[in-house]
């Protein structure tokens, strides 16, 4: 009999909860495939340390992006996958809830759906990320107080007022982390005549990027290809220029932020004052950020504990007790 | 004689029609007990179970 599970389906990286165990798989959802033969390569962080350095018959890709499924046989390949390796078989068929970004349309769901069905799931239910982000970083949800959560991830950042078990209010927008590494690389390009890749500007990002000037500001040296000589080249980048860089990114991220908060009852807007908004997912670990977005709202911003683990736990929290948080479900709501 | 069996047997269907309405019918209670267990397995100590158990594998695997 299989152990039930939960997935956060994430446009960076892929978690998964094994009912009763905890955490059993951690790893970027990316997946290398052969070309010609569309035979699957490799997955997780064996494909993600391929992106960029594939010969031309492999091609190492994310099958998601925005959140939402971009290739839909990828995706069901890459899922099929994950199951296998947690011990899912063609015999033994879990129930799963998969984390989903609340913006998703019903093709989306349905497409995420089907993909974990005929991936090997009995059944397939989904939730949206703030949702379970909230149970995963332990606030108080079961209260009729309000509770914020900001989820920023690799393609999407979400804002919810959660209050009683269920959403008050939601913001979403489909931009994330990987928006602010394509940011830096067209700056790179733009103004230093280099290209440069994804990776490259993850890291750049992950040395020197920040949403709000600090006491302590480095440099980065990055090395790419001149687009004029196309030889390689080093340039010395700082700290303010990958901000200012990045700045259309990481304002259209507190502008939904500080529409949410002008869609909730004003009962619970007082709450957020006293107890302050949560912050999780990778995306929310840019330095400053939530600096910035205090300075824009005028209300504490406080980081989870587990920023990246509050999506699956809490999914893994609806796993443990799903006869009792069905109804939590996307499909259940309709 | 007949009549009185006519009269049973209405009876009878207007008993069993009754009873299987009311089954069929959700109890007022429902809607409270299922948002009472939907808010209890919210809670902190609901929660703290999953939690400690995630720690706890987290740990093993270490």
């Amino acid at each position: 009999m299989a152990r039930d599970l939960a997935i956060d389906l994430g446009t960076a990286n892929t978690l998964v909860y094994m009912k009763g165990k905890g955490i059993v798989l951690n790893e970027p959802s990316v997946i290398a495939l052969n070309r010609q033969t569309g035979e699957v390569l490799a997955t997780g962080r064996e494909a993600w340390q391929m992106i960029g350095r594939t010969p031309g018959y492999i091609v190492a890709v994310r099958p998601l992006r925005g959140g939402a499924i971009t290739d839909f046989e990828i995706t069901e390949r890459m899922i099929r996958l994950l199951l296998q390796r947690v011990g899912v078989s063609r015999f033994t068929r879990p129930k799963v809830v998969i984390c989903v970004p609340s913006a998703i349309t019903e093709v989306e769901r349905r497409a995420v759906t089907d993909a974990a069905r005929r991936a090997g799931a009995a059944d397939a239910q989904l939730i949206e990320q703030p949702m379970a982000a909230a149970i995963g970083a332990d606030l108080p949800i079961d209260e009729p107080i309000g509770n914020m959560v900001i989820d920023i991830g690799g393609g999407t950042s979400e804002t919810a007022v959660i209050s009683l078990g269920g959403i008050v209010a939601l913001e979403a927008v489909r931009v994330g982390s990987f928006d602010i590494d394509a940011a830096i690389q067209s700056y790179v390009r733009r103004e230093h005549g280099i290209a440069v890749g994804e990776r490259t500007a993850e890291e750049v990002k992950v040395a020197i990027g920040s949403a709000e000037a600090g006491p302590d500001e480095n440099q980065a040296e990055v090395r790419g290809r001149d687009l004029m000589t196309g030889l390689p080249k080093t340039v010395l980048l700082t700290a303010e220029e990958i901000r200012v860089a990045i700045d259309d990114v990481v304002s259209s991220i507190t502008a939904s932020v500080v529409r949410c908060l002008s869609k909730a009852p004003p009962e619970l807007a007082q709450d957020f004052l006293v107890r302050g908004m949560y912050l999780v997912g990778g995306g929310g670990l840019l330095r400053g950020l939530a600096q910035r977005i205090e300075r824009e709202t005028q209300v504490p911003v406080k980081m989870s504990n587990v920023p990246l683990e509050a999506v699956v736990l809490g999914a893994g929290h609806c796993i443990e007790h799903y006869d009792a948080l069905k109804s939590m479900f996307m499909g259940a709501r309709r | 004689m007949e009549i009185f069996v006519v009269v049973v047997l209405v009876l009878m269907v207007l008993v069993a029609v009754v009873i299987l309405q009311r089954r069929g019918r959700p109890r007022q209670d429902d809607g409270m007990n299922t948002f009472r267990r939907h808010i209890d397995a919210l809670s902190p100590e609901a929660r703290r179970e999953s939690i400690d158990r995630a720690r706890r594998h987290d740990e093993g695997k270490r």
